[in-house]
């Protein structure tokens, strides 16, 4: 059974493309498309695709809010963030949000087929270009420890350090502390990279950063 | 209403005085008119009744005018004394000498003219001016001639120099108080309409008022130099104004022709080439190899194109800030700390920006990239610490460095005019969306920068 997938973009010309793009592969069904973030999510409901391709900007609701109310309503589609942005807290926006995946729109046919494929297979995708702004080679990074990762953890999800602190009963330099070492551990210049990174190398997963 | 209060004033002193002055003249008029009756009576009886004496020759006029004091009842006992009235008593004869006569007659000598009405008072003078009530009477048939007269002076003398006291007092009162409204319109009225003209017909910005007006009082050249100072301040600011406003359209323009320059030589040259490659790779033709290889460089031109226009994008207005303020901080931080080689840490308390208009979170926004530019810049900062949090209603963007520091100065609008347009910037974009700009900064430790907005 092939993929089906739902294209989610306000601009006709790129939706023309990515339809013309998908309908080449032959394990992908397009089920449909929408112009806006209100009819994007009446037909997701009604599809429900295994795979949502969804632009972050569009008229009614924007793709995070859309991508949100997805894994809010608990359907089986795992959203992938389509985007002409390479901001990374649009990465970390979207991911927060539910997305599975963020590729931007300028990546290849090839690119783009494998990451629907991630996606559909329960896997994260991050775009290449992202993932080669965070870390250049695929590494096998050092071992957090618990207290790292739990910091780490409550970082991504956007709490201050002082907040940090709080929620771990530790004080605020000693958190600057585990996280100096999270980003030496995993190569990161800042919390960004270090959470990308960590996803990446499975060091967290998308959902102990949503939960 | 000033020329109204002059008139009120000038009633308020003139009319007193002038009716004290025209009641007293009045009543001075009748007084000498009434002295003057009293007088005339007096001479004619005194003339008449001696006259009248000398006719009967009552045998007194040895007696009557005998220097010796007198004992008997009779007319020499008034001659003697000549004091009980201020007046004298002469006999004549026809030819005008003096037959008999009180002591100091010989004043009468002089006040007496031929031509004299008989039995008829009259008011003459003598030669010193003074003023005198004669009357001449014939006594009878004996051909002698009774003349009296009284001295003003002496009669009169305290009441009628009180009497005329009186009207050069008031006269002197009234006239004081025409100096006085003078002196009133002069200093004060006058300088104070001229005053009044000049500030309503001032051009606020332009023109400057008299600083001086030397003829008016203290008071009111305090006021004028008041006024001078608010309108020097006026062209001031406007002078302020002017070059503000000159280097906003400069900032403007200067804006509009880099970012004209960067379209220029970055994306339109990507699809001048890209049309190119597309119209080679249309007349290829069979040649399959040649036009892949135009289909690949048309989308490496297109992909160029992408990034300088994502660029120039993030540059003008970061399409990011609609992820909210930590986010867009948080994405600021990264991409500066690559740019400018510092270290930038953010620390935003969760949810502390969610409800913030997209006003403020501009507005903080470009506060918070004009101070890390600052801070690399001019501080040569190596860390920057960007902290958001809230601090009791209000919601705080604080940026701490640890670079060189500087001199706040006390007026940041007047740095633009300076040149030094960041903090200028930094100040009004918080200005603009009801917020404060704080500053404080140590030379040698660093500089900390507040921009406070009320919390939402």
């Amino acid at each position: 059974m092939g993929i089906r997938v739902f294209i989610a973009d306000d601009h006709p010309m790129t939706r023309a493309g990515l339809v013309a793009t998908l309908e080449r592969e032959a394990d992908f069904e397009i089920v449909g498309t929408a112009s806006d973030g209100i009819e994007a999510w009446r037909i997701i409901r009604e599809t429900t695709p295994d795979v949502a391709l969804v632009d972050i900007r569009m008229p009614g609701e924007d793709g995070v809010s859309l991508v949100r109310r997805v894994k809010d309503s608990g359907l089986q589609v795992g959203s992938l963030m389509l985007t002409s942005y390479d901001a990374k807290q649009y990465v970390m926006a979207s991911l927060r949000a539910g997305a599975k995946g963020y590729i931007l729109k300028t990546a290849s046919p090839e690119e783009l087929a494998g990451a629907i494929r991630t996606v559909a297979k329960g896997g994260i995708y991050l775009d290449a270009e992202i993932s080669r702004v965070v870390g250049g080679q695929d590494i096998v990074p050092e071992a957090l420890s618990n207290r790292e990762r739990e910091v780490l953890i409550l970082t991504s999800k956007g709490l201050s350090s002082k907040e940090t602190a709080g929620d771990l009963f530790i004080s605020e330099r000693t958190v600057q502390t585990h996280l100096a070492s999270v980003y030496d551990k995993l190569g990161a210049r800042n919390k960004t990279e270090a959470m990308l990174l960590a996803l990446k190398y499975g060091v967290m997963t998308l959902e102990e950063l949503i939960e | 209403m000033k020329r109204r209060l002059l008139a009120v004033l000038t009633f308020a002193i003139l009319l007193p005085s002038v009716s004290v002055l025209l009641t007293a003249g009045v009543g001075i008029y009748q007084h000498q008119r009434a002295i003057q009756a009293v007088a005339r009576t007096y001479v004619e009886d005194l003339a008449e009744s001696t006259a009248s004496r000398v006719e009967m020759g009552w045998g007194l006029t040895e007696s009557l005018f005998s220097a010796k004091p007198p004992s008997q009842f009779g007319g020499n006992r008034f001659f003697a004394s000549g004091v009980g009235i201020p007046g004298w008593i002469a006999v004549l004869d026809s030819q005008g000498r003096v037959v008999m006569s009180t002591p100091g007659a010989q004043i009468l000598a002089k006040l007496w003219q031929p031509q004299m009405p008989i039995g008829q008072a009259l008011e003459t003078k003598n030669e010193e001016g003074e003023a005198f009530t004669v009357a001449v009477y014939p006594a009878g048939a004996t051909g002698l001639f009774v003349i009296a007269a009284v001295s003003w002076k002496e009669l009169l003398g305290p009441m009628l120099r009180f009497g005329l006291l009186w009207p050069i007092l008031v006269g002197l009162v009234g006239l004081a108080g025409l100096v006085g409204v003078y002196a009133l319109w002069k200093a004060v009225i006058s300088p104070l309409k001229s005053l009044e003209e000049e500030v309503s017909s001032l051009e606020w910005g332009k023109d400057l008022p008299n600083p001086r007006d030397e003829a008016a009082v203290a008071e009111i050249g305090k006021l004028r130099e008041e006024f001078f100072h608010l309108a020097q301040t006026a062209i001031d600011r406007a002078t302020l104004w002017k070059r503000y406003a000159l280097d906003l359209v400069r900032v403007q323009e200067d804006e509009r022709s880099s970012l004209a320059r960067e379209l220029h030589d970055g994306p339109l040259q990507d699809v001048t080439a890209m049309i190119q490659r597309a119209r080679l790779a249309a007349t290829a033709g069979a040649e399959e190899k040649g036009k892949a290889l135009h289909l690949a460089l048309l989308e490496e031109a297109a992909q160029s194109a992408v990034r300088e226009i994502r660029s120039l994008c993030d540059e003008l207005s970061p399409p990011w800030l609609e992820l909210g303020l930590a986010g867009s901080l948080t994405e600021l931080a990264e991409r500066l700390s690559r740019q400018l080689g510092v270290k930038i840490l953010v620390e935003a308390d969760s949810g502390v920006a969610e409800d913030l208009s997209k006003e403020r979170i501009l507005a903080l926004f470009r506060v918070a990239q004009e101070a890390l530019h600052n801070s690399a810049r001019h501080g040569g900062a190596q860390e920057v610490w960007v902290r958001l949090f809230r601090d009791g209603t209000s919601l705080v963007l604080e940026l701490e460095d640890f670079g060189s520091g500087f001199d706040v100065p006390a007026d940041l609008a007047r740095l633009r005019v300076l040149g030094h347009r960041g903090l200028a910037n930094m100040e009004e974009r918080m200005a603009l969306v009801g917020g404060i700009l704080e500053v404080e900064s140590t030379h040698g430790k660093g500089t900390r920068i507040r921009a406070r907005v009320p919390a939402e």
